[in-house]
């Protein structure tokens, strides 16, 4: 809040996972990528295979120039986007963890200069020094990740460093070494699905089989070892995190579920067309088995994001910037005196403050098809209950009046028109429809929070009675606000819906 | 709540101070050779000169000085961050679009410049085009860091922009703040890009020639550019007329001067030292400058000081190291070349 926000349209998560799933998957396969060129460069040299060591070097062209321009910039292009999209939060890892970026960069400077000497050393290098400067770029690629991965698996794990402050304890933090094996796990992958990629554009032939094949073993041999310790990395996760997660946050969950059957799929295939018919596998499949690593790492990435919900440091920040140290004085002073850089809309600083960071008003997780044809007191009720509502959203730290306003700078941009006008609907469709904006938000029917059961025997009295006193029934549940049509039409979804529990 | 408080500096001031002038120096350094080195290459190339060796020889190291150049320039960016965050990172927001976009055209330029290197027996059409859309390119990118970094000196302004517009496509409307020095720093970046084909050259006297005709030309004109910076900065003038910043400049001045004297003896370690101790000087004076006009609104030396030795004691040892790892890839390079000849 000490810092100005960025309004910009696309969406802090789209923007995001641009940025930074490309560039994970480039910056993988650069560590798994260096680890393949030398191994099978020593391997082709000592069997004076010259097929291999010409494959080689053209592999070593694509490598280049993915890795070390897209790779690169991107990284920094991470930098960038984070200080732009979380500056309290980057400030916070920036202040911690310096020196751990300093020494990571010290690895970067000799990763960089290594693989320019690698490839433009192919034809200059005597073969014992190439596969030397070969074996320091990987090393020193992987030792990025060492480091970098400590950075990481603090977002999400902080561990001891919550009471101590100290940097090791947030270092080698609770996912620390799972992340680290599987992450050299997915490079390994990444090598073999990139260099796939290179194999497949040979003609059919012997060389290409068997390049295929032994290229094929490197993706399988990285998924194994990615498979083994996702499992393992899911299990250093602290169970506070991953229950509520399963209870109420479909989309981590989803992700997790997503990166499985991709590795199930990508497993398949490569023993399919990289073992079996190694011969004949086509660039049209081996883009594929590419798309699908990077459908791997942006569900996986997704799940790392969004299991941290509410916090962007777990414990620490919450995602929209708010920190947990200041949560009395937001909450006795208020937002407004926290927010530095102002545009003389009150409402306007307090929304973007507040839920801008996840929420746009049409696009991204829009907020105006939530609020359509609802009303500024129910507006209000759920700003100040969101950490009640689906999908594990920070508390709302500000005043009862600023509530109001957010709520007040909402209901100025939404379809004011009752619910029924707005989607054309009346009868049971009204009916469900009032539900899903009105209950749906914490209520998701089959769900762990779902009361279709205490329905069950109620006629329209009653339920209507149940709606007059809704907002004694919970904890931050809203009054109900809604018009006649609406309400009659909710009552009657209400009593189908407890009529069901009962058959 | 007892949480740990982020808002502190895990080494003193003065460490980080050094450690940031130090590596700004050496990023300078890598981005002259190549903004100036690509200057000077599609100016040969107009003029039909493409078939020179030494520029060929300087064409094809293009794509490692833009490495180099990135590499170099993340170091003092992340010192820079944690001295100055709050000022940073609220420029570089009110301009979002403008400085998320510097890493689009970053990517563009390094492409161009590998089609060059790569396709650098050929003097075609698109090898221009390529070189004369990595400078467009450079330019960008210059041009928005001095805007993003002027505006973070001046925290009021920010809160007037963005008042105006959220959006991030505000750019800096106090040009006078940075177009002189912008000015300054590519003619600067010009005039070392000559030492540089004078120093690639030296054995072919048309490279060299060209090589000296940009030094001085380029040393001339950055020189009366940086006097009409200092004298634009008449507000901060007296008070930075009272610093050791002064000295600096004075001594790199004359440094430059005296780079040029060895370059035309072709004492070349002379003059490059020279030229990086003038461009140390121009470092530390463009630091003073920033805590001038940001007197009053920030003092780095309010923050709270919490060293971190042993993660920066490894930090040194990995300096170190790499030091030792890039000198001995580097000799096996050259070593590798003295064997071929």
């Amino acid at each position: 809040m000490i810092y100005p926000f960025w309004d910009e349209p696309v969406g802090y998560g789209i923007l995001m996972a641009i940025i930074a799933v490309l560039h994970v998957f480039v910056s993988h396969f650069a560590i798994g990528g260096g680890l393949y060129l030398v191994i099978t460069e020593r391997r082709a040299t000592r069997a004076d295979d010259q097929a291999t060591l010409e494959f080689l070097l053209r592999l070593s062209r694509f490598f280049v120039l993915i890795t070390l321009v897209f790779g690169a910039l991107s990284g920094v292009g991470i930098w960038f986007i984070i200080g732009l999209l979380a500056p309290t939060a980057t400030e916070a890892l920036i202040h911690n963890f310096v020196w751990g970026w300093a020494i990571e960069w010290t690895f970067f400077v000799v990763e960089i200069t290594a693989a320019i000497i690698y490839y433009y050393g192919w034809n200059k290098l005597a073969a014992r020094e190439h596969q030397i400067v070969g074996w320091i770029y990987f090393i020193f690629a992987w030792l990025s990740l060492v480091i970098i991965n400590g950075i990481i698996t603090f977002m999400l794990t902080p561990g001891r460093w919550l009471q101590t402050g100290n940097f090791w304890d947030g270092f080698f933090n609770p996912t620390y070494w799972p992340s680290l094996v599987m992450r050299t796990g997915v490079s390994l992958m990444l090598a073999g699905l990139y260099a796939l990629l290179v194999a497949s554009r040979y003609p059919t032939s012997d060389f290409k089989a068997r390049t295929v094949r032994y290229t094929a073993t490197w993706g399988v041999v990285g998924l194994g070892v990615t498979a083994v310790s996702q499992w393992w990395y899911w299990k250093a996760i602290p169970a506070a995190i991953t229950t509520r997660a399963e209870q109420i946050m479909p989309v981590p969950i989803h992700a997790m579920h997503y990166t499985i059957w991709l590795a199930v799929a990508i497993g398949g295939l490569l023993v399919v067309f990289g073992l079996l018919a190694a011969r004949r596998l086509p660039t049209a499949m081996a883009a594929i088995l590419m798309v699908l690593g990077l459908a791997w790492f942006g569900s996986f990435e997704s799940f790392r994001e969004s299991v941290r919900k509410p916090y962007i440091i777990t414990g620490y920040i919450y995602g929209n910037g708010a920190e947990l140290a200041r949560t009395n004085a937001y909450k006795s002073a208020g937002l407004l005196a926290r927010i530095q850089y102002t545009t003389g809309d009150d409402g306007s600083d307090l929304f973007e403050h507040s839920c801008r960071s996840c929420h746009t008003l049409t696009g991204y997780r829009a907020l105006k098809p939530a609020f359509d044809g609802t009303d500024r007191a129910y507006i209000a009720a759920i700003v100040r209950s969101t950490n009640l509502l689906k999908g594990n959203m920070p508390p709302f730290l500000g005043t009862t009046a600023e509530a109001e306003k957010i709520a007040n700078y909402l209901y100025q941009r939404i379809d004011q028109r009752p619910l029924g006008e707005v989607y054309g609907l009346q009868g049971e469709a009204l009916g469900r429809k009032a539900y899903e904006i009105r209950c749906g938000a914490c209520h998701i029917l089959g769900g762990a929070t779902d009361k279709s059961k205490s329905f069950a025997g109620l006629g329209p009295d009653e339920l209507n009675a149940m709606l007059d006193m809704s907002a004694e029934l919970g904890k931050g549940m809203p009054a109900y606000t809604g018009g006649g049509p609406e309400r009659a039409a909710l009552v009657s979804f209400l009593q189908e819906l407890g009529k069901q529990v009962k058959r | 709540m007892n949480l740990p408080d982020y808002e502190f500096l895990s080494a003193p001031l003065w460490l980080i101070t050094v450690l940031h002038i130090l590596t700004l120096t050496l990023h300078f350094v890598a981005m002259n050779f190549l903004f100036g080195g690509v200057i000077i290459t599609l100016y040969a190339a107009v003029r039909r000169r493409w078939d020179d060796p030494t520029l060929k020889k300087f064409v094809r190291l293009f794509p490692s000085a833009m490495a180099a150049t990135v590499t170099l320039g993340v170091a003092p960016l992340l010192f820079l961050q944690m001295v100055y965050p709050k000022q940073m990172y609220a420029a570089a927001i009110v301009s979002g679009w403008f400085w998320l976009l510097i890493i689009g055209v970053a990517i563009v330029v390094y492409y161009a410049l590998y089609r060059c290197a790569l396709k650098a027996e050929r003097s075609g059409r698109i090898s221009k085009l390529a070189l004369g859309l990595a400078v467009l390119g450079l330019l960008y990118i210059s041009l928005t860091y001095s805007s993003v970094f002027s505006m973070a000196e001046r925290p009021g302004q920010i809160h007037g922009l963005y008042a105006r517009d959220q959006s991030g496509w505000m750019w800096n409307p106090a040009a006078g703040d940075y177009v002189l020095r912008w000015l300054h720093m590519m003619l600067g970046a010009v005039t070392v890009g000559g030492f540089f084909v004078g120093l690639i050259g030296r054995d072919q006297p048309g490279a060299f020639a060209l090589g000296k005709q940009f030094f001085v030309g380029g040393m001339v004109l950055a020189t009366l550019a940086g006097m009409a910076y200092l004298l634009s900065l008449l507000p901060y003038l007296a008070a930075f007329m009272h610093t050791a910043a002064i000295w600096g400049l004075t001594v790199g001045m004359l440094l430059s001067f005296g780079s040029l004297h060895f370059f035309f003896k072709r004492r070349f370690w002379e003059s490059g030292l020279m030229l990086f101790v003038s461009m140390l000087t121009m470092v530390y004076a463009r630091h003073t400058v920033r805590l001038l006009k940001l007197t009053g609104q920030f003092d780095p030396i309010s923050w709270r000081v919490a060293p971190q030795w042993s993660v920066f004691a490894l930090f040194l040892i990995c300096f170190v190291v790499m030091l030792a790892v890039v000198g001995y890839m580097l000799r096996l390079v050259f070593g590798a070349k003295r064997h071929a000849s």
